[in-house]
């Protein structure tokens, strides 16, 4: 059923100036990384007259964009993988109380959000372990659990505990049960999780920043950051740069905006 | 009742949980609290030098010393950030939710495009802003031509921090539209409805139906924005970086500990002392936004 709370010719107001909010500034971006360099600096605003696309080759030779973005996809298929199958092994016995102090446990593992910032402390650890400026490293402080683990706890208690007693019976192991028959239940809750969480991940900049000193090594994220200081005001180029980032995750999105919107959704509500 | 055996079976489950628990305590709950006990040393980053326990110097010297008003406006800045972005964010996406809950043509692009930023990420819409607000001709700049006027727009003592504040607006948006939108679509419409029937009009549907159902998402949404944006400082980090206009609590943080300042020496001690004053700013605010919620939630 519709709902008119607020009048039609505002509603289509409303989205009109915000959609110029949203729109203007990608296809400004845009317009912009099809410029001459000459062009842009006597006409920066005006609609692109003289269109010139190599701007795109220069900047990903440049930046060295190819493997910063595998960097990146690494780095995040990495953690969130790692992060979802921890927190679903640890969510499952927290939330049928299959261990001892399992509320306890619960509210442990949420307070993570409100903790101090740990950056310092954790940096230190990194390094007295070897692993500053290594892969495993950055995948290691972006490894955890978080608002993928209540989603779990949440959705499991929906599962009938009858199916477990009826497994026993048909004789599984408990590792059995879980990793055959629970993981494949909560399927849509761990798709959620692990694209909340490569969001994160993706754009973890500071922890880059931090964590990593060899260029090599770099996510996407840094890597564009330092490039654009690097060409400060050689914006044509910065401008490619920023639409080539974009791209992937525009058609990603584009592909996938359905899961991605109702995953945060559902993130938000069971929270 | 574990109906998966006794004995040794028993420990199954407690083997699944222990990676996690591990993980979880050693990086990320273990070095919280470490944050606590390094704010009483000098440690700095320079890995293997000597380092002490000096009591409440650290936090002496935050409320008194020379740095102090320096400390006092990142404080009143990040108070400043977080009730302007809690506040607007909250209100704007209500209104922007409600809108697109009226289901008029384009709404669902409409919805996907405001939620685009939080996909492409901060150092990417940060970058954007930085070109659209370029002080040499940018379209910003074009548009404040237009009234006579010009600015250096994130050079500018005045306008950088309010900028900041609108660009994380900008990025974080949708996240608050969609979880209202969430929210919006779990109202039954039979009330509306039955309100309809009984003669009620927009605002009053809005007033009586819509905003007591919506209490916990409001909720939800405002505990999110709060504690948030007390916290964050990417987006400074990107477009305004080693600005003294705009730095917050938390770019303190970075700065003492990370930042890249030639001469100054990394004091992770004192940076972790920032940290737990706004571990501790965080905590009552979010305390007593949460009292306050819930009760207002009870009373509706």
């Amino acid at each position: 059923m519709k709902m008119h709370l607020v009048p039609k010719p505002l509603g289509y107001a409303v989205m009109a100036v915000m959609a110029f909010l949203y729109l203007f500034p990608l296809l400004y971006l845009f317009n912009v990384s099809v410029k001459p360099e000459l062009e842009f600096l006597v006409d920066p605003v005006g609609i692109v007259k003289h269109v010139l696309f190599s701007n795109y080759p220069d900047a990903w030779k440049q930046g060295n964009f190819g493997q910063l973005i595998g960097n990146s996809v690494f780095y995040t298929a990495a953690a969130v993988g790692l992060s979802v199958l921890i927190s679903a092994l640890a969510a499952f016995p927290i939330s049928r109380g299959y261990v001892g102090w399992a509320s306890f446990l619960y509210v442990f593992f949420m307070i993570s959000i409100f903790l101090p910032n740990n950056l310092v402390p954790q940096w230190n650890l990194i390094h007295s372990l070897g692993l500053y400026n290594t892969r495993l490293g950055f995948v290691l402080v972006n490894t955890g659990i978080g608002l993928g683990f209540m989603l779990m706890a949440g959705y499991m208690k929906s599962i009938p505990k009858e199916l477990d007693e009826a497994a026993s019976i048909d004789g599984s192991s408990y590792s059995r049960f879980v990793l055959t028959i629970i993981l494949p239940l909560i399927k849509p809750v761990l798709a959620t999780s692990a694209i909340l969480q490569a969001i994160g991940v993706w754009n973890n900049i500071i922890g880059a920043t931090v964590y990593l000193s060899d260029k090599k090594l770099y996510p996407i994220v840094l890597g564009l950051f330092k490039f654009y200081g690097q060409y400060s005001n050689q914006w044509t180029l910065i401008a490619a740069a920023l639409v080539i980032v974009a791209s992937p995750l525009l058609l990603l999105y584009l592909f996938l905006q359905r899961y991605i919107i109702e995953g945060a959704m559902t993130g938000a509500v069971k929270s | 009742m574990y109906p998966f055996g006794k004995s040794w079976s028993r420990l199954s489950p407690y083997w699944f949980l222990l990676p996690a628990l591990l993980i979880y305590i050693i990086f990320s709950f273990g070095p919280s609290v470490f944050t606590i006990i390094y704010s009483f040393t000098d440690i700095t980053a320079v890995q293997g030098t000597k380092w002490q326990f000096i009591g409440w110097d650290n936090y002496k010297e935050f409320f008194q010393s020379g740095r102090t008003p320096v400390y006092y406006a990142a404080l009143k800045r990040t108070l400043i950030f977080a009730a302007a972005v809690t506040g607007i964010q909250t209100a704007l996406g209500l209104f922007i939710a409600i809108v697109i809950n009226t289901k008029l043509r384009g709404h669902m692009f409409f919805r996907s495009l405001i939620f685009l930023p939080v996909v492409l990420g901060v150092t990417v819409f940060g970058l954007v802003w930085t070109l659209m607000l370029n002080p040499l001709d940018g379209p910003v700049q074009k548009i404040w031509e237009l009234f006579g006027s010009s600015s250096t727009f994130l050079g500018s003592p005045d306008l950088a921090f309010p900028l900041t504040i609108f660009i994380q607006i900008w990025g974080a948006l949708g996240y608050t539209v969609v979880i209202f939108l969430a929210g919006l679509q779990s109202i039954p419409g039979d009330l509306y409805e039955a309100g309809r029937i009984d003669g009620a009009k927009a605002w009053q549907s809005f007033a009586h139906i819509t905003w007591p159902m919506l209490a916990p998402t409001v909720t939800v949404n405002l505990l999110l924005a709060i504690v948030g944006s007390l916290q964050t400082y990417e987006v400074i980090f990107i477009l305004t970086p080693n600005n003294p206009y705009t730095s917050v609590l938390g770019y303190e943080v970075y700065l003492a500990a990370f930042g890249s300042n030639a001469g100054v020496s990394l004091r992770q001690g004192f940076a972790s002392t920032v940290a737990v004053l706004q571990f501790g700013l965080v905590l009552v605010v979010a305390l007593i936004a949460q009292f306050y919620l819930r009760r207002r939630e009870v009373q509706m």
